[in-house]
């Protein structure tokens, strides 16, 4: 099985790496009213804001941790660091970037990916962003992206008009935690009719020991326009526990369409608490292509929100769980509206004692007639250790809604892996090939350039398990 | 009027309940009756009640906090309903006829035993069909052992232990090793008195190699009036020994205000077989729980049950199905069909664990909203501690009546109200073909009928 080993080489240490940052701002740590007070401060924010903090910061403090997830006991909210600001403003050149932020950036190879095909880059580094670029064409069609805390101050009428309406800081424990402290994060505005040709990306990266991530993504896209947003993580190791509670919020209005793929592989040492929702209105459609590789724990549904009648919903999610991770992740699709359609579609493998859970909500409320909706979970374990569960939660309440939904679970055939084999693979290789197949439903929505660093970021994953 | 209001003397201030919440129980269990009757018990089985009691007030209703969001007792008003004070247990007074076909019968009526019969062939085999009560006099060591054992009751679920603590009447079933019935068993359960809580515990054991089938029958008593609500427990509590083969089927038709809260617990030993066919129909708010835990190795479960909801019904059905041993089999299926308000939450759990190799386990619901206001929830879990299985999946759909069936029956001639009708039977034909009894399956299947033919009339469901 030696030969194996070149095959699934470990390239886990040219991601995993920790520059010494001299940060201008942070933070006490510690969740605290003045922190919140001091956050909007550093930012300069108006009332509305440091208001809409301190209300989402009182519900925070009000909210029980949620119970139907395990784990969460375990994170020490006085040990975080809720705020640390590593550079004074946000650049607009590469060239301008501070040196050490930039190196790191280059061992992603962001500068590259830019000038092949990326739109835009928004680079998150701690609790800031530090680098952006929008490309010209852009700008001149009116497409805005651009840090979220630069958003409130450039185009305050938009961001408070949308912002918040997705999900409130009531929503939930850490939905409000994000609000009472967000900083950072993406924000996308499409004016009416605009396609955007390319996708936009954001990095986004924790450095820095109990660093608390807390970034606020907005997304609005306007009547009848398009857009593709991808974000991917990817971050140092640690010993110790840190905190990513994002939240993303996206609109879409009449006849539009946004797709939203997330490649997340945060370190092993991350709780990866995130609430994305999107509001989908009439003959809009709305995408979440989901990955979750990494963290110790990540709970996440992207949802939708049907709101508007003929919408469309569609999510795909995939996870990994290894050793020591829990994967608790879905999809939620809410028809409000009538005619609407939701697809889910969720695969997940878990190995090494990893636990994957799928937790899903599909609900039809009254009023909402010829909806359609369907959910396919399949479930691969590779190893005894390891655990699946799947918890679909489906409520219909009008009667002509036609739903299904499929689940299995089960591992890897062996008569698959015999077949491969005999065709000259090794059993490493035929496994990988397998849950490569396994997972193509995903892959094959992503760009090419990602899709061959997914393929690797699973096969990374792989690596020890197999063989 | 200044300062501080007062209530108004010119409208009449109604009393106000206090408001409940969806997992408030207004039932409570009368400690001081409890403790009269364990005062005439024997010891073993008044601490149990006691314990039982003791425990009630921590517990939820749900215990699983999957599920804590689908809870809804609103419908049980029961605040004034207390249990029978004194429940015959004895059937000295019952008849002892035995309908034909039927190898025993234990027939209830609120709080009377009505009939106690058992054929020949079978009492000479060893079967015994029994009150509690008399179980207790005959056999006390049995009685506690099978009583008290711990395990039959679920110890986290209030509604179960509120059954351990105010069981009031109840019946054992009992079918020696190797004994094979070929005609059913009957329970009927005649409930419905208003403001009066019946709560019974079955007890059911098969030994190694035994064979039979059991009809549980709830229907409404003598006593049950219109608007008049009543509250019925049971619990079903079953042992089947190595290759004992048990098939159960119950009917749960009582009155339309009735509250009806069900736990049934099965430990299948190796190669023994359980086949559960339950039909809910009626009942304002039903509560079910069925827990079944493949215990040896290469047992099986098989479990069909539909609900068919109309007016305001809630029906709200949870079964747990655990895989323990080597190759065990389950095959869960339930099915609702739902007219007017009513609504039906199906929630099924598979869980297969670690030493659960081999395993091969289904779960399907699905359900059939027949009208606008009806409400279905379908909550099919796995938990997969076990990746070396035959077969583990889950697989539901909510939808109305398929319109190419519908087309298919009409282009043959039959009128478009009957076809819809037989789509909606046929839907629910699966559990009504698996009773056993020939009565008691015309009996459901006129049931069926009889309620479509409500529902359809009354302007809520759409034609």
């Amino acid at each position: 099985m030696t030969s194996t080993r070149d095959l699934v080489r470990d390239e886990r240490d040219q991601f995993a790496f920790h520059d010494d940052i001299t940060y201008l701002r942070e933070t006490k740590r510690g969740l605290t009213r003045e922190t919140v007070e001091e956050i909007s401060g550093f930012k300069g924010e108006p009332d509305w804001m440091l208001q809409f903090r301190l209300r989402a910061y009182d519900h925070f403090l009000k909210r029980k941790m949620p119970v139907w997830t395990d784990g969460l006991a375990d994170i020490d909210f006085d040990k975080i660091v809720y705020y640390r600001k590593p550079s004074e403003r946000e650049e607009k050149s590469w060239d301008d970037v501070p040196e050490q932020i930039k190196s790191t950036f280059e061992k992603l190879g962001i500068p590259e990916a830019e000038r092949k095909f990326l739109a835009g880059v928004g680079a998150q580094y701690d609790s800031e962003v530090v680098y952006h670029s929008v490309r010209e064409e852009l700008s001149k069609i009116g497409v805005v992206f651009m840090g979220t805390d630069q958003a409130l101050k450039e185009y305050p009428d938009i961001f408070r008009r949308h912002f918040g309406t997705v999900v409130p800081p009531e929503d939930n424990k850490f939905a409000a935690l994000n609000s009472a402290v967000w900083s950072g994060g993406s924000f996308v505005y499409v004016p009416k009719g605009v396609e955007v040709p390319l996708p936009l990306q954001a990095y986004f990266r924790i450095n820095g020991e109990n660093t608390g991530q807390f970034e606020r993504t907005l997304i609005v896209v306007e009547e009848g326009a398009k857009v593709h947003y991808i974000e991917g993580c990817t971050a140092p190791i640690y010993a110790t526990d840190s905190l990513h509670a994002a939240v993303v919020e996206v609109v879409a209005l009449p006849h539009s369409k946004v797709r939203y793929t997330t490649i997340q592989n945060w370190s092993n040492d991350v709780y990866n608490l995130v609430t994305k929702r999107a509001h989908a209105h009439a003959w809009s459609t709305v995408e979440w292509v989901d990955a979750n590789t990494g963290s110790r724990k990540t709970v996440k549904f992207p949802a939708i929100y049907l709101r508007g009648e003929g919408a469309r919903a569609e999510v795909i999610s995939v996870a990994v769980a290894g050793r020591g991770q829990h994967q608790d992740t879905g999809a939620k699709a809410i028809h409000l509206a009538p005619n609407t359609t939701s697809r889910i579609v969720s695969k997940s493998v878990s190995k090494d004692g990893g636990r994957a859970t799928y937790r899903g909500q599909l609900k039809v409320a009254p009023g909402a007639t010829g909806v359609t909706a369907s959910v396919r979970c399949d479930a691969l374990m590779l190893d005894d250790e390891s655990r699946s569960d799947t918890y679909p939660y489906i409520d219909i309440q009008e009667d002509d809604t036609t739903m299904t939904h499929e689940a299995t679970v089960g591992k890897i055939s062996a008569d698959q892996i015999f077949y491969l084999m005999s065709r000259g693979l090794t059993e490493n290789e035929a496994q990988n090939l397998v849950i490569q197949g396994f997972l193509e439903v995903f892959t094959k929505e992503l760009p090419m350039e990602y899709a061959i660093e997914f393929n690797r970021l699973v096969k990374l994953e792989m690596e020890g398990s197999l063989g | 009027m200044t300062g501080v209001a007062e209530p108004s003397t010119s409208e009449p201030s109604r009393p106000r309940r206090a408001r409940l919440l969806p997992s408030d129980l207004s039932y409570r269990p009368d400690a001081a009756l409890i403790e009269r009757r364990a005062a005439a018990e024997p010891d073993w089985l008044a601490a149990d009640r006691r314990a039982a009691l003791a425990a009630i007030g921590e517990l939820p209703i749900e215990p699983n906090q999957l599920y804590t969001g689908y809870v809804d007792l609103r419908a049980a008003r029961l605040a004034d309903t207390v249990a029978w004070e004194r429940v015959d247990t004895s059937g000295r007074d019952a008849s002892t006829e035995l309908e034909p076909g039927l190898s025993a019968i234990a027939a209830f009526e609120d709080d009377r035993i009505t009939t106690l019969a058992i054929d020949e062939a079978a009492r000479g085999a060893g079967v015994i069909v029994e009150s509690l009560g008399a179980l207790i006099e005959r056999d006390p060591a049995l009685a506690r052992t099978l009583l008290t054992d711990g395990a039959s009751l679920a110890a986290d679920d209030r509604l179960a232990q509120l059954s351990r603590a105010a069981w009031n009447q109840g019946a054992l079933v009992w079918v020696p090793p190797g004994v094979v019935l070929e005609q059913p068993i009957v329970l009927r359960w005649a409930v419905g008195a208003p403001g009066r809580a019946l709560h019974v515990r079955s007890i059911v054991v098969l030994g190694e190699g035994a064979d039979a089938t059991l009809v549980e029958e709830i229907v409404p008593s003598g006593a049950t009036v219109p608007g008049g609500q009543g509250l019925f427990t049971s619990t079903t509590e079953i042992q089947l020994g190595g290759h004992a083969r048990l098939a159960m089927a119950s009917l749960q038709e009582s009155g339309p205000d009735q509250v009806v809260f069900q736990q049934r617990r099965a430990f299948i030993a190796e190669g023994a077989d359980l086949r559960w066919a339950l039909a809910q129909l009626g009942g304002r708010l039903v509560r079910s729980r069925v827990d079944n835990v493949l215990a040896g190795d290469r047992g099986t479960v098989e479990q069909v049950e539909i609900v068919f909801g109309a007016a305001d019904q809630l029906h709200d059905l949870t079964s747990y199905t655990r895989h323990v041993g080597r190759d065990t089999t389950g095959q869960l299926l339930s099915k609702g069909v739902l007219m007017d308000r009513a609504r039906s939450y199906m929630k099924g759990l598979i869980t297969i664990e670690k030493s659960a190799i081999g395993t091969d386990s289904f779960l399907g619901e699905f359900g059939m909203n027949l009208a606008k206001t009806a409400r279905a929830v379908a909550i099919p879990s796995l938990e997969i501690d076990q990746p070396d299985c035959r077969r583990a999946a889950h697989s539901s759909s909510v939808g109305p009546i398929d319109e190419n069936q519908l087309f298919y029956l009409e282009s043959r001639g039959i009128p478009a109200d009957d076809a819809r009708k037989f789509i909606v039977l046929g839907f629910l034909e699966p559990v009504v073909a698996r009773v056993p009894l020939e009565d008691a399956r015309e009996r459901l299947r006129d049931a069926l009928e009889a309620k479509w033919a409500i529902g359809t009339a009354s302007p809520a469901t759409a034609a």
